[in-house]
């Protein structure tokens, strides 16, 4: 801890591992609403749907965060990213962009008292490819397939060939990308099974504890693809840091089991978020020090020391600024938050 | 070279659309604020439902803005890359600080839309005033980026690379000042047109005896006058400035961009006392220019202030770093054009309203305000291009070629497919905002009214 590009590292890691545990639950709602089933599916869709309206948007910031760090703190490595993963990128962005609409147009529709035909089909389908793309994304920079093409002037202006364009489609990446996925479907049901009450609360713990397994399942998967297809982060995997923080993620997993079998949804809640942190972790310190593994370090890849300074500094004044505003926020609609949100007043 | 083309078009198309929405995102918010005081000032209650009924139309353009604002940061390194390599560390600091103004309006707005039954009138108002200026802040912050591609300064050049990156010099660029004054007002003159526009409508049609198709029952009507005076009195107060601080910024361009100066007024060659073209284009074969009607000495004089002034022509710049005039000099002069297509009605209003004419009933003068309405966003597209355009072939003024900013992969698919995106968001949009609203269903707020 101490040299600018660590920091860096914090900061990108917050990014992300907020983004995951408010937007994955965003993006998972997408994810339950297309498999709402049951007597009470309409219920399913619409309680979602109330739960997610008001905070969405809010939660989106932390993917603007994440970019925004990126190139401000590893310029190089945001270079390197966005050539390199321009496929992935570009289809979670359509994503991104037809949920957000997808959201907008559901709400007003709904008020114009039709729904407008498609929408809840665009809504599903996004929140399925968005964070499936995006966890394919992210762990291929760990895949040691992609290759980071020099940096300068002398490439550009002629079009690559298209070799490469596949780098990012490998078995670890897919299991990467369905690992994305399931922490979306993980988190949501635990959200919502903390808000709703009756039959409805008994359909998202069913949901959450297959979302539970389902992603211990997909981590585990991940961990023996990876002795094969990413050798290069599975030995940089079997070190103490990132097996220790791998275990605390599957105890926390485990201790969700535990408390939603019990009923116990508010701590589940706090729970879950952390086996997610802890996930993101475990990878993370497999990686570091590098960020494109065995081909960009972050040292590299890092802004100069000034850069990162002057947005940590601003950071602590943000954020003083944003806590009461939130803090306002939360309060004035806390009755409405538990209880669906105050979407429709 | 093609590819350059394609990456430069998306950029282009994905900023035009952004800063439609954008527009809204920061004129609503002063209309807002505005509404709100002069409802509890005056205790009209007119004034309040007209700022809340301004919040479905705000929301959804919140929304969309949002959403393709995130489309732009991912393209910055998509279309970008080597560019953003190189700049990252010396734009990303505002960036990083319109995150925060972002948020806070996201805050405040999710406050003030759903609290309308929860907070009090005062709570409401105060709402207003940090979305008001956190979303002033957000374009300011964003504009210095570009500042910084005008007049890139805070780092020393280092082979492919900055180094010693001084991000707080490079964030107070020397183009931040007159862009981010004349591009913020430009964003409530857009929005308050556009708005103004929709009630001059309302009420157009409303005359004719017809009932408008979009806003059924009595109450939407006589929220069009208050609707037109507010949203005319802010933008009609506002367009004077645009000529103010665009002056102040053409005399900036003359100063430290004269290349786009030289393309943005025609000036073929470096001549003293230049003249002042209005219209016309210029004969890249002869270098004349062709049908345009030239002030004599006029240039010289708005751009340095001595009508003898010489002034530097494209002659001085060698042809490949030349910007195009042809596509520089015609959005320039759309820009003041609109000016004067805004500034017009807006003076006949109010001078008919002072002196105590039925402004409301007058077919001419509510037609001459819809007719102007669409300039505001006219103009800000257009001056966007001036800036853009003028500063080719440059990505970083002097520094960086946008040739060498470029990415190596293709990207014609993605052009295609964010056309597409696009295009679906707007006519779903269009869709929502023209549709007949409030047949069934749960009740909008505004209709509880
Ligand atoms: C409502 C919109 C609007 C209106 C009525 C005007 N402008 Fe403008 N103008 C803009 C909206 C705008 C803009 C879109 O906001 C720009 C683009 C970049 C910027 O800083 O502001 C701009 C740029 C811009 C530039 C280039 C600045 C640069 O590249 O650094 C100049 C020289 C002017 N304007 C001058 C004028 C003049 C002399 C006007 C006279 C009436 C005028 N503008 C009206
Ligand atoms: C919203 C208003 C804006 C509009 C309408 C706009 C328009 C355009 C257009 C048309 C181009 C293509 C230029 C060409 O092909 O010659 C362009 C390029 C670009 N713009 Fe802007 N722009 C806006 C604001 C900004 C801002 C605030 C930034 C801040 C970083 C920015 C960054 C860029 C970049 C990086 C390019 C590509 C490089 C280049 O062509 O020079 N633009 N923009
Ligand atoms: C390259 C240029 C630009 C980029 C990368 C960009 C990026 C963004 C992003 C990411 C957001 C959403 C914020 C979030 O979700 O956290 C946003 C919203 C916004 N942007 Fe841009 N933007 C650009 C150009 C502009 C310009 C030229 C203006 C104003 C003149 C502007 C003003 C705003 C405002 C006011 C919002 C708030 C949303 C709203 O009110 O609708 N942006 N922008």
């Amino acid at each position: 801890m101490g040299t600018p590009d660590e920091m860096g590292v914090l900061l990108v890691g917050l990014g992300l591992v907020m983004y995951a545990v408010s937007a994955g639950a965003d993006f998972g709602g997408g994810v339950w609403t297309a498999l709402a089933s049951g007597p009470r599916a309409d219920e399913q869709r619409e309680a979602l749907f109330q739960a997610i309206g008001p905070v969405w948007e809010t939660n989106h910031v932390w993917l603007v965060y994440i970019i925004v760090a990126l190139f401000t703190c590893f310029p190089r490595g945001f270079e390197a990213l966005s050539i390199a993963l321009i496929f992935p990128l570009v289809f979670s962005l359509v994503g991104v962009n037809f949920r957000g609409a997808a959201f907008v147009f559901r709400h007003f529709g709904r008020h114009k008292g039709a729904r407008i035909p498609g929408v809840e089909a665009v809504f599903s389908i996004s929140s399925v490819l968005t964070p499936f793309f995006m966890g394919m994304a992210v762990s291929s920079i760990a895949g040691g397939r992609i290759r980071v093409a020099p940096s300068g002037p002398a490439l550009s202006g002629q079009a690559m060939p298209y070799w490469g364009a596949a780098d990012w489609i490998t078995p670890f990446t897919i299991v990467g990308g369905l690992i994305g996925l399931s922490v979306c479907a993980y988190l949501t049901p635990i959200y919502m099974a903390a808000r709703t009450a009756g039959g409805l609360r008994d359909d998202f713990r069913r949901r959450a504890i297959a979302g539970a397994l389902a992603l211990g399942f997909l981590t585990a998967i991940e961990v023996v693809v990876a002795r094969f297809d990413a050798p290069l982060f599975f030995w940089r995997f079997v070190r103490p840091l990132p097996l220790a923080l791998a275990a605390l993620a599957a105890f926390c997993g485990c201790l969700t089991l535990v408390l939603l079998l019990r009923r116990a949804y508010g701590a589940a809640r706090w729970v879950a978020d952390f086996a997610v942190a802890f996930t993101i972790a475990g990878f993370a310190a497999a990686l570091y020090p590098y960020m494109i593994i065995g081909q960009l370090s972050l040292a590299q890849a890092a802004a100069g020391r000034q850069a990162i300074l002057a947005v940590l500094t601003t950071l602590p004044i943000g954020a003083a600024l944003l806590a009461p505003s939130l803090f306002l926020l939360y309060r004035t609609f806390a009755m409405n938050l538990i209880s669906g949100g105050p979407g429709d007043n | 070279m093609e590819n350059l083309l394609f990456a430069r078009t998306l950029m282009g198309i994905s900023l035009g659309f952004h800063i439609v929405y954008v527009a809204f995102g920061i004129g609503f918010p002063l209309l807002l604020l505005v509404s709100e005081l002069l409802a509890l000032k005056t205790g009209n209650e007119q004034y309040h439902r007209l700022a809340r009924s301004w919040t479905r139309p705000m929301t959804m353009l919140f929304a969309i803005g949002a959403v393709s604002g995130t489309i732009l940061s991912f393209e910055l390194g998509l279309l970008w890359p080597r560019f953003m390599g190189f700049s990252g560390q010396m734009i990303g600091l505002p960036f990083w600080l319109e995150g925060f103004a972002f948020f806070t309006e996201a805050i405040f707005i999710g406050l003030y839309i759903y609290g309308g039954n929860r907070l009090s009138r005062r709570a409401l108002l105060l709402c207003t005033v940090p979305i008001t200026i956190a979303s002033a802040a957000s374009a300011i912050f964003v504009i210095s980026a570009n500042g910084w591609m005008n007049s890139p300064g805070g780092f020393t050049p280092a082979g492919l690379g900055a180094a010693d990156v001084r991000p707080w010099r490079a964030l107070a660029n020397k183009a931040w000042a007159h862009e981010a004054i004349h591009g913020a007002l430009a964003t409530y003159v857009a929005a308050s047109f556009a708005i103004a526009g929709v009630y001059a409508l309302r009420l157009l049609r409303k005359g004719r005896g017809g009932m408008s198709p979009d806003r059924p029952g009595p109450t939407n009507f006589n929220l069009s006058r208050p609707g037109l005076s507010l949203s005319l009195a802010v933008g009609g107060l506002l367009v004077p400035l645009m000529l103010v601080t665009g002056d102040y910024s053409a005399t900036w361009v003359a100063r430290q961009q004269p290349a786009k100066l030289a393309a943005m007024e025609i000036v073929p060659r470096t001549t003293r006392g230049a003249p002042m073209v209005i219209g016309g284009w210029l004969d890249e074969t002869t270098g004349q220019i062709r049908y345009g009607l030239q002030v004599p000495k006029l240039l010289s004089l708005l751009a340095f202030h001595d009508p003898d002034a010489r002034v530097l022509g494209l002659d001085a710049f060698p042809p490949a770093l030349r910007p195009d005039a042809n596509k520089v000099h015609p959005l320039f002069d759309l820009m003041v054009f609109s000016f004067f297509v805004m500034l017009a009605p807006s003076v006949w209003f109010w001078i008919a309203r002072w002196r105590k004419k039925d402004v409301f009933a007058s077919r001419p003068l509510l037609a001459s305000i819809v007719i102007a309405s669409p300039f505001g966003l006219v103009a800000q597209e257009a001056g966007w291009m001036v800036t853009e355009f003028g500063r080719q072939p440059w990505i970083a003024y002097q520094v960086m070629n946008v040739s060498n900013g470029v990415t190596p992969r293709s990207v014609e698919w993605v052009l295609v497919l964010f056309v597409l995106v696009y295009a679906a968001l707007t006519a779903g949009l269009l869709k929502l905002l023209l549709a007949p609203e409030a047949k069934a269903g749960a009740p909008d707020e505004e209709e509880k009214y």
